[in-house]
């Protein structure tokens, strides 16, 4: 699987013209990854190791900020085939680091297809879901 | 001049190996892609410290053959697990003291697994090798029987030696689970050999059009089935043919009349049971690593009568099919496909396994590629004398 270099370009662009994302540090130390956000979160991920297999166990780096520069926590993630309505069979454990960075391990996608992964951010009393969409051939 | 006639009329003739060959998407050429190559690299299993290692094989081949490792001295794992049956042994279900409730799996390519047993209740291929020595149903030892052979064995005992480079001690299971580990090395050196498939497979990947028209046609529509609309390759993905987890494709789960075989639902709970499971003490890799699937395995219900989704690789030789032998032959595998009960597998979304509805020609051909991943294995001499 090919992580979406276009769509990193274009949200990159797309932060760097909202001055308040300024200070989220997007570079995972490989220069590569993902990017999602609402109005109040953006969160980038990149998989270790960089290419996430069929049936093989993988980590995501995360880094979490809020648009508000509040402290964020990274909540819970999970991952489930939707047309099949079947999740992982695996339990994915979260492991906080400084400045909003996390790492999360114990990803398993056995199976090729679509992979909707929800990421449940929390910033005080607020949480919200983000999602993300693997294809996996 | 009569050559050159005949090249002439070879130039004439439609050139029949392009008649032999399907169109091939892009898709279809990497989903066919991933079913290889073969043989894989070979096993090196860190919670295995004789894992690949010459000294430990040749340990664990000859107590894989050794009946005495069993209570009556009379059952060795080469009982069940037979080299001239493809390492089953040509029964529906396995036959131990007593009969068994499941299908005896073949050893081919056993070792690139991750779960072990048709439940998936060992974690790496020597906690399940301590499975049938001391289940009384199958061989009925235990680690003092083992123990006291490779300790006072006079050949066993050099083995050891050789193998783990030092004596063998007095903690009786810690050699049980050395014996185990030297018997898991043997096994992941059965290595299945290159089939008709591979050789599409690889030519169909290089573009090699004209090798690629050697694989039959049939073979090659019943393959289009298999990575297409018969969405196969879901669960049997990969080399091996298979995810290597589980799945339900609607085989009765009752053994007898109010019993009956949970699979993966059972099988997670015996591995959180098992001391030699990859979280306890006999894993030898110290990193931990190897140990992510079972620390982050949840227990799910729809592992209720799921089973292990086997490897197809040789399918076409075993006995008979599925974790109960209910099913005798391949035609039968693939007429349950076509007409699976819907209504046994209860699925919330789109269904992974649902009837198929083929056709005798399709039916024909989804068999016809399931056999041309078959091949003979070369005559396997008897192992040499451990210490000569
Ligand atoms: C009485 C027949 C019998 C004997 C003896 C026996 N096995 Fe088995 N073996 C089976 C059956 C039946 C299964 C399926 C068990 C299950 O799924 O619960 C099996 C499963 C296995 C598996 C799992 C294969 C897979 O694909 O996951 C391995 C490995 C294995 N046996 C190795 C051995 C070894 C090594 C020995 C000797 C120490 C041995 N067996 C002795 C019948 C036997
Ligand atoms: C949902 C995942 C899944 C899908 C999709 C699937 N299978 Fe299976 N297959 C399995 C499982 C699990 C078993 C073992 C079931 C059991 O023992 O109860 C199995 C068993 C088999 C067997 C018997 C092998 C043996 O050694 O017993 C064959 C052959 C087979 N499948 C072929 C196919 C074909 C052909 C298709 C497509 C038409 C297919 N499978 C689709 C999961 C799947």
């Amino acid at each position: 699987m090919r992580l979406s270099a276009k769509y990193l370009a274009s949200s990159f662009a797309f932060l760097f013209a909202n001055a308040a994302w300024a200070n989220c540090p997007l570079d995972l130390g490989r220069g590569t990854g993902w990017v999602v956000f609402s109005d109040h979160y953006m969160v980038a991920f990149r998989p270790e190791p960089m290419r996430i297999e069929v049936g093989q166990p993988f980590s995501l780096l995360f880094n979490v900020c809020t648009k508000s520069n509040r402290p964020a926590e990274l909540v819970a993630v999970d991952a489930l085939m939707p047309e099949h309505k079947h999740s992982m069979n695996y339990r994915p454990t979260i492991l906080a680091g400084a400045d909003g960075r996390y790492r999360v391990d114990g990803l398993i996608f056995h199976m090729p297809g679509r992979w909707e992964l929800s990421i449940d951010v929390r910033a005080g009393e607020e949480s919200e879901r983000l999602m993300h969409d693997f294809i996996l051939k | 001049m009569r050559g050159l006639l005949l090249l002439v009329l070879a130039a004439w003739a439609p050139p029949a190996a392009a008649q032999q060959l399907l169109d091939w998407s892009p898709d279809e050429v990497r989903a066919v892609g991933r079913h290889g190559p073969w043989p894989p690299p070979p096993v090196r299993d860190p919670s295995n410290r004789v894992s690949g290692t010459p000294a430990g094989i040749a340990l664990g081949e000859h107590l894989f053959n050794d009946p005495r490792l069993s209570a009556d001295g009379l059952m060795s794992c080469a009982t069940c697990h037979q080299a001239g049956r493809d390492w089953s042994d040509g029964r529906a279900k396995g036959f131990g003291t007593v009969d068994l409730d499941r299908r005896t799996p073949s050893l081919w390519n056993v070792g690139y697994a991750h779960w072990f047993g048709w439940d998936g209740a060992g974690d790496s291929l020597w906690a399940q090798t301590i499975r049938p020595i001391v289940d009384p149903r199958e061989m009925g030892g235990n680690a003092q029987r083992v123990a006291g052979l490779l300790r006072h064995d006079k050949d066993l005992a050099c083995g050891y030696q050789r193998a783990f480079g030092g004596k063998a001690g007095d903690d009786d299971e810690l050699l049980l689970v050395d014996a185990a580990k030297a018997m898991a090395a043997f096994q992941a050196t059965l290595v299945s050999p290159r089939t008709r498939f591979d050789a599409f497979r690889d030519a169909l990947v290089a573009g090699d059009r004209a090798a690629v028209a050697r694989y039959p046609l049939s073979e090659q529509r019943g393959l289009k089935l298999f990575v297409g609309s018969g969405n196969c390759d879901t669960c049997h993905f990969g080399p091996r043919f298979t995810n290597g987890e589980f799945g339900d494709v609607g085989i009765a789960f009752f053994v007898r009349p109010g019993e009956v075989d949970t699979g993966r639902l059972g099988g997670l709970a015996r591995l959180a049971g098992s001391p030699f499971n990859l979280l306890g003490r006999y894993n030898d890799d110290v990193s931990g690593a190897n140990a992510a699937r079972t620390r982050h395995v949840q227990r799910l219900h729809a592992n209720f009568g799921e089973f292990r989704v086997p490897s197809l690789r040789q399918v076409g030789r075993a006995a008979a099919y599925m974790h109960d032998g209910s099913i005798a032959t391949l035609e039968d595998v693939v007429r349950h496909y076509s007409e699976v009960n819907p209504d046994r597998l209860h699925s919330d979304g789109t269904p992974l396994v649902r009837p198929l509805g083929l056709s005798p020609q399709e039916r024909t051909d989804l068999v016809a590629f399931l056999r041309s991943l078959d091949a003979d294995p070369p005559p396997r001499p008897a192992p040499p004398p451990l210490c000569p």
